[in-house]
């Protein structure tokens, strides 16, 4: 299968279900689980997989095919662990921190761990507020290059 | 992108790893950032975004140094 014979609605709405999976259960579907859903073989699947990939709308691992970054989550555990509408998220950096109570439209309880001592701090969502707004993150790489390695990023 | 307490940390952080200072936000910046650049990602009609538009939420978000240049 090659992008031309790819179905461009599907696509997008692959990308839809894996982003809400996130935000339901706190973690990316399977491919196989990606398949059943729409009723597609799982090679299928794991095209449109690979094209979400290509176009960067998530990242994924390329030897399992798992997600491992739909931005602001994170497939895998971080130093940035988000409380939100009763579930636990990570997230990918301390832009993505904020990034999840910022797409599920909601308050949050931020635990996260600073760089230079690795020691922990809570940051609270609240009200489309947040506390500790004098804390720093550091933005290594410019825009135009975030793409370049987007897990150093 | 990581956290950190203060400027004099980063600065250190960067030199121990050998790495070139990048650009430093609040949280709160980053906050009004997240609001701006995360607002519609579940929807379906999320497609990514194009430059112009990008380019548009780093201004309405007061990010114009050349960092953030497209």
């Amino acid at each position: 299968m090659t992008y031309k014979t790819m179905n461009d609605s599907l696509l997008w709405q692959i990308r839809h279900f894996v982003y809400n999976h996130f935000a339901d259960t706190t973690h990316p579907p399977s491919v196989d689980e990606t398949a059943r859903h729409f009723n597609i073989t799982g090679e299928e699947a794991s095209e449109y997989y690979k094209e979400l990939h290509n176009r960067h709308a998530f990242l994924l691992d390329a030897e399992t095919l798992t997600v491992r970054m739909a931005n602001p989550f994170s497939g895998i555990p971080t130093d940035f662990k988000v409380h939100a509408n009763g579930k636990t998220y990570y997230a990918n950096c301390a832009w993505d921190m904020l990034g999840i109570p910022a797409t599920l439209n909601t308050d949050a309880i931020i635990e996260a761990k600073f760089t230079e001592s690795n020691e922990s701090v809570k940051l609270e969502v609240k009200d489309g507020k947040v506390t500790n707004g004098d804390l720093l993150v550091h933005f290594p790489l410019s825009f135009s290059r975030w793409y370049d390695d987007l897990t150093f990023t | 992108m990581l956290l950190f307490r203060s400027e004099e940390w980063i600065d250190k952080w960067c030199k121990q790893n050998n790495l070139e200072r990048g650009e430093v936000l609040t949280i709160h910046q980053v906050w009004e950032l997240s609001k701006l650049w995360y607002d519609n990602r579940l929807s379906l009609d999320y497609h990514g975004r194009s430059i112009e538009q990008t380019a548009e939420i780093f201004n309405q978000a007061g990010l114009t140094s050349k960092f953030w240049y497209i």
